[in-house]
């Protein structure tokens, strides 16, 4: 294991696998990454499948890796690949992954630490015992299924328009949390049943909700326009689709596999299977995968919800005079089309980011007329137990397609982790930090361990220097609850 | 558990299974990947489910009908306790399975680990002079 291939550096913080070096690849594969970086990078596989992505028809530009990349299943975890519709581009499931439109929403608070210090274990305890999470969770909203195919066309605001938020709220999600691709009947009838208990879930592995405080700012213009300031408490939510974003992908790969003999595409690796972008297979995906999306939206939607509740149960106050309002939500896996410039002409793109941000830079027609000047906050969540950061795009970040990292990106395989990790260290180690930990799973607590992922802090300062995203302010965490 | 090895992966789960045949590399690989969600779980069998699955490669089908069990677990709470396959290579790669299990709400009880999918990443059959290895990767 581990990379041994063609890898040349060609810039400070970028490194480019040649189109030479498989026969199949269409273009380049660049990787943003420092020394040190690229060093931990090249122990797995993942810089392999920066070499298959490119064998992907149509791909536009180069195959893309941010500087947490890692080894996934056919794309690699921080890969984005852009392809187009009128050069015979495909859309490949594997591209997004299983878990549709995981991802993060950040929601800042007019609370400072001395407000949540002598709270925080009642409150950990609020949000642990009010929000389901845990491997296999059940929510506690019931819906029928022609309910669910409401808010699978609808999105966040089938939620907002249950009480579950603000109008307000959905002004702050990208998309406005809801894809206009989506049709429920292109979802099987399975992936439905397998949804519909878990709107409101945050699931396990390395989904959580934290509360954090802001320990630097780093550009005081945009943290103001933003409202956030140095010892302001802000919460996150990491969550996405559920069982029915998983059974999606998994009925479309299954039926594209299938068909790839047929198609005449040829590709390493059949977790990238694809299908055209015209043809009909690629357009029920996208219609299922845009269901998919959206049904991440609501959950997160209600999950937010949760926590405010939870805010008021504990400050005895309502969550709008505490100040619980959404900074924006992102997804980290998902295919989007988009208009790019390519040589100078605008096309529209279909853009996959596996485990990447979307990040638009300042006075882009997409953004709330808030953000117009700042670019779109772009939301990093770090590893348990060290920080998280916001970002904001730029215009500059072009050859990304408008893209930064989405993590800090893991290094150490879980069952290593299992292995080597000691539980009591680490439990010690967030006592000495000051962290309050709620989790189901002590042994999720040991797989999500801060020394099993890359620095954070390094993998930010490759986005921001690399020109991807600018660094606003850093987020520490005081309380984290997990499946 | 003897029916299977971890193999190393940075964000997911491998597992490598070995058998003597490939309908008991199809059954190993099941009883594997339950042990991984579950744990050691038995109880009275008394709910049989019939399936028949079709795939391009034999390994695809590996894929599919583990897909094809997880999601069964997940949506209906069945949980594949004993399952006798017949396997068909010929003319296409085809699987009939009769398969004992009982209910188990997924909801109602601890998992030891979610896992959203089996991959066709890196997936490989092999035949030696004992019978058949094969490697699957589990999205988690």
């Amino acid at each position: 294991m581990g990379y041994t291939g063609y890898l040349e550096k060609i810039a400070d913080y970028k490194f480019r696998i040649s189109e030479k070096y498989k026969s199949g690849m269409l273009t380049d594969g660049i990787i943003y990454a420092d020394d040190k970086l690229i060093h931990s990078i090249k122990q797995d596989n993942a810089l392999e499948q920066v070499a298959n992505v490119a064998f992907l028809p149509g791909i536009v530009g180069s195959s893309l890796a941010m500087p947490d990349i890692h080894w996934g299943y056919g794309f690699p975890i921080g890969g984005v690949a852009a392809t187009d519709p009128e050069e015979s581009g495909v859309i490949s499931p594997g591209g997004v992954g299983f878990d549709i439109n995981c991802g993060v929403r950040l929601v800042k608070t007019d609370l400072s630490v001395k407000d949540v210090k002598d709270k925080l274990s009642k409150l950990l305890d609020r949000l642990y015992n009010d929000i389901p999470s845990g491997l296999g969770s059940k929510g506690d909203i019931n819906i029928s299924l022609k309910e669910e195919v409401k808010l699978l066309k609808k999105g966040a605001e089938w939620a907002v328009s249950r009480g579950m938020g603000v109008q307000q709220d959905l002004e702050f999600c990208e998309d406005g949390g809801a894809m206009q691709e989506a049709q429920p009947e292109s979802v099987s009838q399975r992936a439905l049943e397998r949804g519909r208990f878990q709107v409101g879930t945050l699931g396990s592995g390395n989904h959580f909700l934290e509360v954090q405080v802001i320990q630097e700012i780093f550009e005081e213009d945009i943290a103001e326009k933003l409202g956030l300031e140095k010892g302001k408490v802000t919460l996150m939510i990491h969550s996405g689709s559920r069982g029915l974003g998983y059974q999606v992908c998994e009925d479309y790969s299954r039926l594209m596999v299938k068909s790839l003999p047929h198609t005449g595409i040829q590709i390493p690796d059949k977790q990238l299977a694809c299908a055209f972008l015209n043809s009909k297979q690629a357009q029920d995906y996208i219609a299922a995968m845009g269901c998919a999306a959206n049904y991440a939206w609501v959950n997160r939607q209600v999950l937010m919800h949760l926590m405010r509740r939870s805010f008021e149960k504990v400050f005895s106050s309502s969550w709008q005079s505490l100040g619980l309002e959404l900074i924006y939500d992102i997804a980290h896996n998902i295919a989007k089309f988009e208009k790019h410039s390519v040589l100078g002409k605008e096309k529209t793109l279909c853009v996959h980011r596996k485990g990447a941000t979307r990040a638009l830079g300042p006075d882009n027609p997409l953004l709330p007329q808030e953000y117009k000047s700042t670019g779109q906050p772009v939301i990093i969540p770090g590893d348990m137990g060290t920080s998280s950061y916001l970002l904001v795009g730029r215009q500059e970040a072009r050859e990304t397609f408008s893209s930064a990292c989405h993590g800090a990106g893991r290094i150490m395989s879980r069952k290593r982790a299992k292995a080597q990790g000691n539980l009591s260290e680490l439990m010690r180690e967030f006592d000495s930090r000051g962290i309050e930990v709620r989790a189901k799973g002590k042994k999720t607590l040991l797989e999500e361990a801060p020394w099993v992922y890359k620095d954070i802090d390094s993998v930010v300062d490759v986005v921001e220097k690399a020109g991807l995203s600018k660094k606003v302010c850093k987020m520490v965490p005081l309380g984290v609850v997990k499946g | 558990m003897d029916t299977f090895e971890f193999i190393e992966h940075t964000a997911d789960i491998g597992i490598r299974v070995k058998a003597k045949t490939l309908e008991e590399l199809f059954s190993f690989s099941a009883k594997s990947l339950f042990f991984i969600v579950i744990g050691d779980v038995s109880s009275k069998c008394h709910v049989t489910r019939e399936i028949e699955l079709e795939a391009g490669t034999i390994e695809d089908l590996l894929v599919v009908w583990l897909n094809e069990l997880l999601s069964l677990f997940y949506t209906y709470g069945f949980f594949p306790s004993n399952p006798v396959i017949y396997i068909k290579q010929n003319p296409v790669k085809s699987l009939r399975a009769k398969i004992k299990g009982f209910r188990l709400n997924p909801y109602s009880m601890r998992l030891k680990q979610e896992v959203k999918a089996a991959t066709y990443h890196n997936l490989k059959i092999t035949k030696n002079s004992k019978g058949y290895v094969g490697e699957i990767i589990f999205d988690v």
